[in-house]
């Protein structure tokens, strides 16, 4: 299992490397100049311009200005953001914890309603809750996270009042006090359901299906046979076979939320990486795009890596390879 | 000595003949009710769109400052939008755009994706190797992130929808690949492809005449319900301001007014209708894929 994951994780360099050259040449080919930034706007003199070029490596071979950026990248520098004039990680840094923030609210919402209503429709498929659950999963499935953000706050926001519909905080909250995560709470919970939805839908419908499948076979029987009550064949005997696979999603999660951050984030005008990402790009803010980009890719990256190892650890078979 | 017997008498038993695969699919599909209705609901929402310039003869480019956000009425059945336009009207051309945008994406994605997973499938190997690194590589690109990127790059130079399409097209044929090619490396292990290959066929016959067809009912349900996934991406990407551009109508783009707080909260007649029938939409061609699966699948008993 070791050799597996280590194969894996050094099967990741290579791929990283082509993607990096790939952001590079879409930074190259991104509209606009993308030295603004550095130089002086007022400055209109040719001779200031090529000198400030020529100074910034603009000139040098394309090439060369690939090792020059994927170097410092490497050591962490990823270049002055051309809007804000400080560190591009800087920028990240600061929203990134939101990011972060809303990303773990949504898996622990999606994982908790998820075993709750699964467990519950596995056990007694075919009634009336289990045919509610099954209709709300089609609609968790056929709903867009952005139809769906847009209704939340109509009804949620604005009719019931219930959650704010913009931020991360109150202005007011003073920071550290308990008011604070409990404002930050309030504010992240809406758009967390909302990221979370999709994912809910399919591992309800994946846990039910697996507990009926799992309650049929013999080792069940033998169970029930030897007169074990009914709650402990379910939450022990049937329950620990059907969670395990259930984690393989986890891989997937970590993917889910980079794609659903920006559109999530828009919706609730929500101050983390997917918002700064699209600021970044229509602002032509070409260092923290770059790094942005990278570091989605290295998410993704990372997530399907994450799937494909616990695939390994809960079926064996997939090991050999 | 001749024993003749004349034709007339002999009964004539014709062999009971049994139904083709797709047969029993069809039967199967026809009798399953949820998904006849959405198939029904989707032809009527297609048919309607697309004859749109006969169903109402409303111009939806003209901006009627007039008729500026009016509520639903009988003369404009859904109200009127910020620009005075009418919201029916723009619902009808926007899901023009939505549905050729969608049908659009599938078709390039399924045959790019057949094409690549079958070739990589039949030959194995060093072809199936590289094919499938690629495929990976594709596949590992966060797909909003790298369709936002290329859009901006790419937008303004070409037509705005063509652009779209294809980078859409582009970013996400893996998924069938990697399907196409597991279904196909299971089937050419058959006898009959042994035998089509030992008569010399040629590897594109082979692959179109006898592999493709027989994993045809997996690219069916594959590409239904990829359909659904590239309306939601057009819609999603037109939402965010990065798709279709603005002033072509779609339901996508016609949903991106509710980014604007005062339409959200007071005028929902405006992005309501757009809401509801991505969603509707959505969840009828779920329905049709969840029963082409169903009647494909020769377990299932219905």
């Amino acid at each position: 299992m070791l050799k597996y994951t280590l194969r894996r994780l050094l099967g990741m360099i290579p791929m990283l490397f082509l993607i990096s050259i790939v952001v590079f040449s879409l930074a190259k080919l991104m509209p606009g100049d993308s030295l603004s930034g550095e130089i002086d706007p007022n400055n209109t003199d040719p001779a200031y311009i090529e000198e400030m070029r020529e100074k910034l490596g603009y000139n040098d071979p394309i090439h060369e200005q690939y090792f020059n950026w994927i170097t410092k990248f490497v050591q962490g520098d990823f270049g002055k953001s051309t809007r804000y004039k400080i560190p591009a990680s800087d920028i990240i840094l600061e929203k990134l914890p939101n990011t972060i923030y809303l990303g773990a609210t949504s898996l622990l919402i999606t994982y908790i309603l998820a075993l709750i209503m699964g467990i519950y429709s596995g056990r007694k498929p075919y009634t009336i809750g289990d045919n509610l659950i099954a209709g709300a999963n089609y609609l968790g499935l056929a709903l867009p996270s952005f139809i769906a953000g847009v209704f939340a706050i109509y009804f949620f926001s604005f009719n019931l009042g219930w959650f704010p519909s913009n931020g991360s905080v109150d202005i007011q909250v003073e920071d550290g006090t308990f008011a604070y995560y409990l404002s930050r709470l309030h504010h992240v919970f809406l758009p967390a359901v909302v990221l979370g939805l999709l994912s809910t839908a399919s591992y309800t419908q994946f846990l039910r299906n697996d507990i009926i499948e799992n309650s049929r076979k013999d080792f069940v029987r033998t169970a029930r046979a030897k007169g074990t009550p009914e709650s402990t064949i379910y939450n022990k005997h049937i329950l620990r076979n059907s969670i395990i696979p259930l984690i393989t999603f986890l891989g997937f999660d970590i993917v889910n939320i980079v794609g659903g951050a920006i559109i999530t984030e828009t919706i609730f005008t929500y101050p983390g990486i997917g918002q700064l990402f699209l600021n970044s790009l229509s602002q032509q803010d070409y260092p923290v795009l770059m790094a942005l980009t990278m570091m989605f890719s290295f998410l993704t990256l990372f997530g399907n890596l994450v799937a494909d190892i616990l695939y390994g650890f809960v079926d064996p078979r997939i090991r050999l390879d | 000595m001749q024993i003749s017997t004349s034709p007339q008498t002999s009964v004539q038993v014709k062999p009971m003949k049994s139904m083709s695969p797709w047969a029993i699919a069809r039967r199967k599909f026809v009798k399953n009710k949820l998904a006849m209705i959405s198939l029904f609901y989707l032809i009527i929402v297609a048919v309607v769109s697309f004859l749109a310039p006969y169903v109402t003869t409303i111009d939806i480019t003209r901006i009627n400052i007039g008729e500026m956000s009016l509520k639903p009425s009988s003369e404009h059945w859904l109200g009127t939008d910020k620009s005075g336009r009418d919201v029916f009207t723009r619902l009808l051309y926007g899901g023009r755009v939505s549905l050729l945008v969608g049908i659009s994406c599938t078709f390039f994605v399924v045959v790019l994706g057949t094409i690549v997973g079958s070739i990589a499938g039949y030959f194995g190997g060093k072809i199936d190797n590289m094919m499938m690194r690629f495929t990976d590589f594709i596949l590992n690109f966060p797909f909003l992130v790298f369709v936002i990127v290329l859009g901006t790059i790419f937008f303004g130079k070409l037509n705005g929808l063509a652009v779209l399409i294809i980078v859409i097209s582009a970013l996400s044929w893996g998924g069938v690949a990697r399907i196409v090619r597991s279904k196909i490396l299971a089937e050419k292990e058959n006898e009959y492809i042994l035998a089509a290959v030992s008569i010399g066929c040629s590897p594109i016959k082979v692959i179109g005449k006898h592999l493709i067809p027989n994993v045809l009912s997996t690219i069916i349900v594959q590409s239904t319900l990829l359909f659904a996934s590239m309306i939601v991406a057009e819609s999603g990407l037109s939402y965010l301001g990065f798709g279709v551009p603005s002033e072509i109508p779609s339901w996508g783009n016609m949903l991106s007014f509710a980014r604007e707080p005062d339409v959200l909260q007071g005028k929902p007649w405006i992005w309501v209708p757009p809401a509801l029938i991505i969603t509707l939409t959505i969840l009828s061609i779920n329905f049709v894929g969840e029963g082409l699966k169903d009647a494909f699948n020769p377990r299932s008993r219905r």
